[in-house]
């Protein structure tokens, strides 16, 4: 990895066609400044993206990267470390893609505890398709196919993972720069799945969940004097309902990637030219 | 041909069928003797019946026949369920000291042993069976230091007091057959099944394309246990990691598909195994994996469909899924192997087609060779003949000619044969996307006409590259002037090769060909033409291949088609083809 990498390596040359003044932009942002500050490159970062705005960030990301079918985001990036675990890999997605319709894959992504960071844009809207209800819309929040609400209360995507037995939970705000990049490079550094929830506000067909909502109703964690690695402490955050945080809400400190428990460790792409050298063995077994 | 023996067990699910079936069948291979198993079950009542049945010869076999000659029935239903495949001559060995009073018809041979009493001699009714399969050596004059090596094999973990029981269980079960049935098994029953010197090795399909994955350099698998492909990921799994390689249980088919994908972007041979409802819900994935030109290996073991269908049961029905499956409209390749040898080297196959035109490849293979188990000689699948070819992948010194203006990788170049460079993420200068979207050269969506058009032709280039490059050849066998042609794909090829014994004896001539490749595929137009009359045989009631081949060769075809759930045994098959040819 070269020490020279700067973050706007990380950058493509496609200019992004998110709306001007969506929370993308500094979510983005805040993935590029902490792949480069973690010492990662664009070609041994690979990048997976789901579908929806945030599905686009492949496009204007430079990496490797595969922008995959609605909501199957995460087991491509399953796959893709198991395949080479030297590669640094990031998930990316929004709250459809990742807690309706990959809402299962999310469980187990989160059991599973592969060493990659996934990143979801939460904005509570499909704003690809123009404004319908998504999993964490607000139970009375009015959208096209929802009139009177969803009028069923949200997915508590942090209380999800919790239950799943995640080993590395955050939340942060795409438009607190510093903070969220931050955040970022822990779920990086994080031994494990490393699961964030990124506050990233659709300006377009959300005018409830608001910058203006965020910046007046989050509570920053690294003011509260909270131990991230104290279960406990973290539960009780997790399922406090009048209130929001941003910061790692959980982190176990003595979390074992799946890598390690299951022994992988090699670049798959290597194999012979022809058979394994004792491949016989393989067919004596069926004396 | 040397006469051939059919032995079966039969009881109740959980009574120990399958494996004492395996032991048997393990101690005749080793002793040998040619081994062709198959599973039975109940095609009338559902429930827990369930048979083993191992056919045996000195002479190769590859197929199942409608009779029995030696049976082990724990249970009355054993009986009556294979009554039809009795004759007049079968054995039936049975424990008369259980509680059910068991009918035999008198023609029969019915050679009551005390199961479970002579067990609990040898150290525990569990061992039951074991006595019964010393009961048969005795009856069918094998020698039972072959049935030894077996128990050793399948209880050697157990620890040597374990084994040492069910060889003494097995000894125990012979010797009452000798003391109280001598006559019987000395003269009557006349089966005598002689050992060679040959050493062959029993495996089913599944292991066959398990084992073609590793050999074929396979380092990853991602699986949803489905019945009757999960054989595949169990042989992977604990094996496949000594070659560097993992095998991951997903949380669904859906999740399966993807996580091979990924593995396969980041330049691993990769696969997944599944069936009918499997491939399914793979489907939404298998776009992806075509238009993004990642190369993929999936493995349809087909059972009766639709929905859940009869998931233990026979069928070739997912032809058509295979070759149209998905929306929108993408090349894919479709092998079907036609024997379980052939499930080995068809895999090899798939992964260098894979490879070679970055492609997802469907290996249909079907229940009936999955679970089924046949011996070979170890040469069959000679390892030193594996061959490897990974197709078009740039390292960092050929990168740059592949490198647009900018300085940027274009995976999905435009090229005279349709292939485009490859990758593998952590080549310096190859970082570049993908999409399920529509995409240009470098991957990056477009709704540029001309482009997608570009992106379109060549995609479906690559298919004619292969077409011109590939060997996509037929197995031939009977008589190649007859006028009848015969066309096979699949796991018929066995009892049709055996039918061609009988239709030979009948004095009726059949040239058959077996065609292992869907598509792209054989152009059999001058065969079919040249035969007076074309009969296609496969298991399914709508004759899905026959179909193209009339789409092929734009002339009718006559049909033979199974469907009832029961592969095609050999004589049903001869029978079949002459009452096709005689209408």
């Amino acid at each position: 990895m070269s020490s020279d990498v700067r973050f706007t390596d990380f950058k493509s040359d496609k200019q992004p066609t998110w709306c001007p003044g969506c929370g993308d932009f500094g979510t983005m942002n805040g993935m590029m400044k902490a792949l480069a500050e973690t010492g990662n490159s664009p070609d041994d970062t690979f990048l997976v993206a789901g579908i929806g705005c945030s599905g686009k960030i492949g496009t204007y990301m430079h990496s490797y990267a595969l922008h995959g079918v609605h909501g199957r985001a995460l087991p491509v990036g399953t796959g893709v470390k198991l395949a080479n675990p030297d590669l640094e890999v990031m998930v990316a997605g929004g709250d459809g893609d990742g807690y309706s319709i990959g809402a299962g894959h999310f469980v187990h992504s989160v059991r599973r505890n592969v060493d990659m960071t996934y990143v979801v844009m939460d904005n509570r809207i499909y704003g690809l398709t123009k404004g319908q209800a998504s999993p964490t819309s607000r139970s009375d929040f009015e959208t096209s196919t929802t009139p009177e609400g969803p009028q069923q209360p949200p997915v508590n995507p942090l209380a999800l993972a919790f239950a799943s037995g995640a080993s590395f939970i955050a939340q942060s705000f795409s438009s607190d720069a510093l903070r969220h990049q931050e955040i970022i490079q822990k779920a990086i550094e994080h031994d494990g799945f490393g699961f964030v929830n990124v506050f990233s506000p659709c300006v377009t067909f959300n005018d409830v969940d608001t910058y203006d909502y965020f910046r007046d109703s989050l509570v920053d964690l690294a003011e509260e004097d909270h131990d991230p690695t104290d279960r406990e402490a973290a539960k009780k955050k997790i399922l406090e309902g009048d209130k929001e945080y941003m910061g790692v809400i959980w982190q176990d400190d003595e979390s074992v990637s799946y890598e390690q428990t299951h022994g992988v460790d090699e670049n798959m792409s290597e194999i012979p030219d022809g058979a394994p050298e004792d491949a016989m063995d393989l067919v004596r077994e069926f004396y | 041909m040397a006469e051939d023996f059919n032995w079966a067990i039969g009881g109740e699910a959980g009574d120990g069928i399958d494996s004492t079936g395996k032991i048997f069948a393990q101690a005749l291979s080793r002793a040998g003797r040619h081994v062709f198993t198959s599973k039975d079950f109940a095609s009338r009542i559902r429930g827990g019946y369930t048979a083993y049945k191992v056919r045996t010869s000195v002479d190769d076999i590859q197929s199942v026949v409608d009779r029995l000659d030696l049976l082990v029935a724990l249970t009355q239903r054993t009986i009556d369920e294979n009554l039809d495949e009795l004759h007049e001559d079968s054995a039936i060995i049975y424990d008369g000291e259980r509680s059910w009073e068991a009918e035999i018809p008198d023609e029969m041979y019915a050679v009551d042993v005390p199961l479970k009493s002579l067990a609990e001699e040898a150290g525990g009714a569990i061992m039951r069976n074991v006595v019964a399969l010393g009961a048969a050596c005795e009856l069918a004059d094998f020698p039972i230091e072959n049935l030894d090596e077996s128990l050793e094999k399948r209880f050697g973990d157990k620890g040597e007091k374990i084994v040492e029981n069910n060889k003494e269980a097995a000894r125990l079960g012979k010797q009452y057959v000798q003391d109280e049935y001598g006559t019987l098994s000395n003269d009557d029953f006349h089966f005598e099944l002689e050992t060679t010197d040959s050493d062959y090795v029993l495996l089913n399909g599944d292991e066959a394309i398990g084992m073609g994955a590793i050999a074929a350099g396979c380092r990853f698998y991602a699986g949803y246990p489905i019945t009757p492909a999960t054989d595949v990921m169990e042989y992977l799994k604990g094996r496949i990691e000594h070659f560097g390689g993992e095998v991951v249980q997903a949380e669904d088919e859906l999740s399966a598909i993807n996580m091979a994908l990924g593995a396969a972007r980041a330049g691993a041979r990769s696969m997944t195994a599944t069936s009918g409802p499997g491939i399914d819900l793979m489907t939404e994935t298998f776009g992806l994996v075509a238009t993004s030109e990642t190369p993929l290996v999936i493995a349809d073991v087909m059972r009766s469909g639709p929905s859940t269908g009869m998931p233990t049961k026979q069928e070739q029905g997912d032809l058509n899924m295979a070759l149209y499956g998905g929306h929108g409209e993408i090349p894919r390749f479709v092998v079907a192997p036609t024997s379980i040898d052939e499930c080995f080297w068809k895999t090899v196959e798939a992964f260098n087609l894979a490879e070679k035109y970055q492609v997802p490849v469907y290996l249909l293979a079907d229940l009936s060779m999955a679970v089924t188990e046949q011996t070979f000689e170890p040469e069959a699948f000679d390892m030193d003949a594996v061959e490897i070819d990974r197709g078009k992948v740039v390292d960092e010194a050929e990168i740059e000619a592949w490198l647009d203006q900018e300085g940027r990788f274009t995976p999905h170049a435009v090229t005279d044969d349709g292939i485009s460079p490859r990758a593998f993420p952590g080549t310096t200068d190859g970082a570049h996307m993908s999409t399920g979207l529509e995409h240009n050269e470098l991957g990056r969506r477009t709704e540029d006409t001309n482009v997608r058009m570009e992106q379109v032709e060549k995609r479906q280039r690559k298919v004619e590259t292969a077409k011109e490059r590939e060997d996509w050849n037929v197995r031939e066998y009977g008589n190649a002037d007859a006028d009848t042609l015969v066309v096979s794909w699949g796991s018929n090829e066995g009892a049709l090769v055996e039918a061609l014994d009988i239709l030979e004896a009948d004095g009726v001539d059949v040239r058959i060909l077996s065609v292992p490749y869907i598509y792209p595929r054989p152009d059999l137009s001058e065969d079919v033409s040249e035969a007076e009359e074309t009969i296609v045989v496969e298991c399914n009631a709508t004759g899905q291949f026959a179909d193209l081949i009339e789409h092929d060769v734009l002339e009718r075809v006559s049909r033979v088609n199974k469907y009832d759930g029961v592969r095609f045994k050999a004589d049903e098959l001869a029978a079949d083809i002459k009452q096709q040819m005689e209408a």
